[in-house]
């Protein structure tokens, strides 16, 4: 008798947990109006990147992203000019075979490739997932990144101690001062810098993410 | 207190247009069948998205949002959808069973409201065996579960139709003794004199005739539940293990009738609550009398929404046993109890 009084005050406490949720706001999404706020850093829709002054792309045609997928998702056809430069003229990133692993981003050296938190890209046509140049480039257009070309101009500048701390605490107001720095400079030390890259890489995403 | 019932100003009204005899009665409770109809509909439709909400906000979801504002005609378009449903039949059914158990569920959820007094004098037909009528009648629904489960000739709904029907001749009894308690006191069966027992003061209602009063309220909320078919007593459906009970085989609009017959069991149930427990109508003379009834089923509604959503269902045997080794004893000394305090006198009447 005593553990069905028990029982009782039990089932009266149970309803006092439900009674507590249903006052409590609801945590789901009403979806297509109301969408998730995606970190940072998410690894989502694969976008060209381009050049925040003058808009063009930032590829350089190095292939090195092409060569850096494991699975073989970005084919790149890009013939040598006349003037011995490279021409892009096919860059084509399937994303039913990309698998969001972020090694193009990591491979690429010129801050052209970017994995966004975009995600809304479902179709009912296989080919559609197939985006061309153009696409990736238009996408990518209201993407944020800390452009790493110009970066390395910095370094070799007079005081690369103090701009590297406000680089650290303020990461978008440094980047501003960045840009406005002289560019000519940026042709000759590229190839010295090569071998920091690693480092560079292991602390500039990391900037990103606090922005 | 204006003891005018709708039924005898209906007639009046119809008598003025030459309307006599045997006429006027069919006349008469043709209207107010249809008018309960609606109203048992419209209530049904709004249930079903009620109790939809609120599932939905205990678990931190919102339910139905897509169709109006909160999603408040969700449940019309269900039916909507159901209705232009292809009406699929096994063919190894039995039809004649088949065919008329959602009518009789449906028939039976609705036949119960000509004794339910919705207000002062809001009331089909005063019968003096008004709440033995309820008892007979909602039992149709455990018939037409039986019937649906062998009409369909399928394990599963056979399984949920026996279910259901050992469930409710359990379960019967504890609910009747525990509405012999109220009858006791009312000294009469009508649900008009058991609503009137309870007027005046609050403290009248039956809910507060401690101890008895509001045991006698548990062992009929739980014999209630059993009754309507919900969790944690709805074995005959046990999605889980079942897959849908007794109406596995069923779609479109007969698939609907139980589903609404489900809703109407829901209120029913309540509203009997309200009468023999709560004091029916009876409440502060400045709101209507029909406000106060609404209000006050829809809180034992909520109550059972809660429940619903709060427990796991039980096992059969469970069940049964805790229908016969506890419910039972515990509803027959309830009886005996309340017997003693009214033979001695020591109960209230403000
Ligand atoms: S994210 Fe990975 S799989 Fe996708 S394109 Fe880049 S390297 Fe290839
Ligand atoms: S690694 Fe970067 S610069 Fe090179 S081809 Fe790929 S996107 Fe273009």
């Amino acid at each position: 008798m005593l553990e069905y009084i028990k029982g009782f005050f039990e089932l009266v406490k149970g309803l006092g947990i439900t009674g507590k949720h249903l006052t409590k706001h609801a945590v789901t999404l009403q979806y297509p109006e109301e969408k998730d706020v995606m970190p940072e850093r998410s690894r989502g829709v694969v976008v060209l990147l381009s050049d925040k002054e003058d808009g063009s792309l930032n590829c350089t045609s190095c292939l090195l992203c092409m060569k850096a997928c494991p699975t073989a998702a970005i084919i790149i056809d890009a013939p040598r000019g006349e003037d011995k430069k490279k021409v892009l003229k096919k860059f084509e990133l399937d994303f039913s075979l990309c698998c969001y692993c972020g090694l193009c981003e990591e491979a690429c050296n010129f801050s052209a490739l970017k994995l966004t938190g975009k995600y809304e890209y479902s179709t009912g046509n296989k080919d559609d997932l197939i985006w061309d140049v153009h696409k990736l480039q238009d996408v990518g257009r209201d993407v944020d990144y800390v452009d790493k070309r110009k970066k390395k101009v910095k370094k070799v500048a007079p005081k690369p101690t103090v701009s590297e701390a406000t680089d650290e605490i303020k990461p978008t107001q440094s980047a501003d001062k960045i840009e406005t720095k002289p560019v000519e400079i940026k042709t000759d030390k590229i190839k010295t810098d090569k071998i920091e890259t690693p480092q560079d890489k292991d602390e500039k995403p990391k900037t990103e993410g606090e922005a | 207190m204006i003891a005018v019932g709708i039924t005898v100003a209906l007639k009046e009204i119809l008598a003025s247009f030459g309307l006599s005899g045997g006429l006027l009665s069919v006349v008469t409770y043709a209207i107010l069948a249809s008018a309960t109809f609606g109203l048992l509909s419209v209530l049904a439709l709004f249930l079903v998205w009620w109790e939809r909400k609120i599932a939905g906000h205990m678990q931190q979801r919102f339910g139905p949002m897509r169709n109006g504002w909160h999603g408040w005609y969700q449940t019309l378009v269900d039916g909507l959808k159901l209705l232009q449903k292809e009406d699929v039949r096994v063919a190894t059914r039995d039809k004649v069973v088949f065919f008329w158990a959602p009518v009789m569920c449906f028939i039976a959820a609705f036949a119960a409201y000509i004794v339910i007094p919705f207000g002062d004098g809001l009331i089909v037909a005063d019968l003096n065996i008004g709440i033995l009528y309820i008892m007979a009648i909602t039992t149709f629904t455990v018939i037409s579960l039986l019937m649906a489960g062998w009409g369909s000739n399928n394990k599963y709904a056979l399984l949920g139709g026996m279910r259901s029907a050992a469930q409710v001749v359990s379960y019967e009894v504890p609910m009747v003794a525990s509405i012999l308690v109220v009858v006791l006191y009312a000294g009469s069966l009508s649900t008009v004199d058991i609503v009137n027992s309870q007027a005046g003061n609050f403290l009248n209602w039956n809910i507060f005739r401690v101890p008895y009063g509001p045991l006698a309220f548990l062992t009929y909320l739980v014999a209630a539940i059993a009754e309507a078919n919900r969790t944690p007593f709805d074995l005959a459906e046990a999605e889980q293990e079942l897959v849908a009970g007794f109406n596995i085989e069923y779609s479109g609009m007969k698939f609907a009738m139980f589903f609404l017959a489900e809703f109407i069991n829901l209120f029913t149930v309540s509203a009997i609550a309200v009468i023999l427990f709560f004091g029916g109508w009876h409440g502060f003379e400045f709101i209507p009398s029909f406000v106060w009834f609404f209000l006050k089923t829809f809180a034992v509604v909520f109550l059972l929404i809660m429940i619903r959503w709060t427990y796991p269902r039980m096992r059969v045997d469970q069940l049964m046993e805790f229908a016969w080794k506890f419910l039972v004893p515990l509803t027959f000394l309830n009886i005996i109890i309340a017997a003693i305090f009214k033979h001695f006198g020591w109960y209230w009447e403000l």
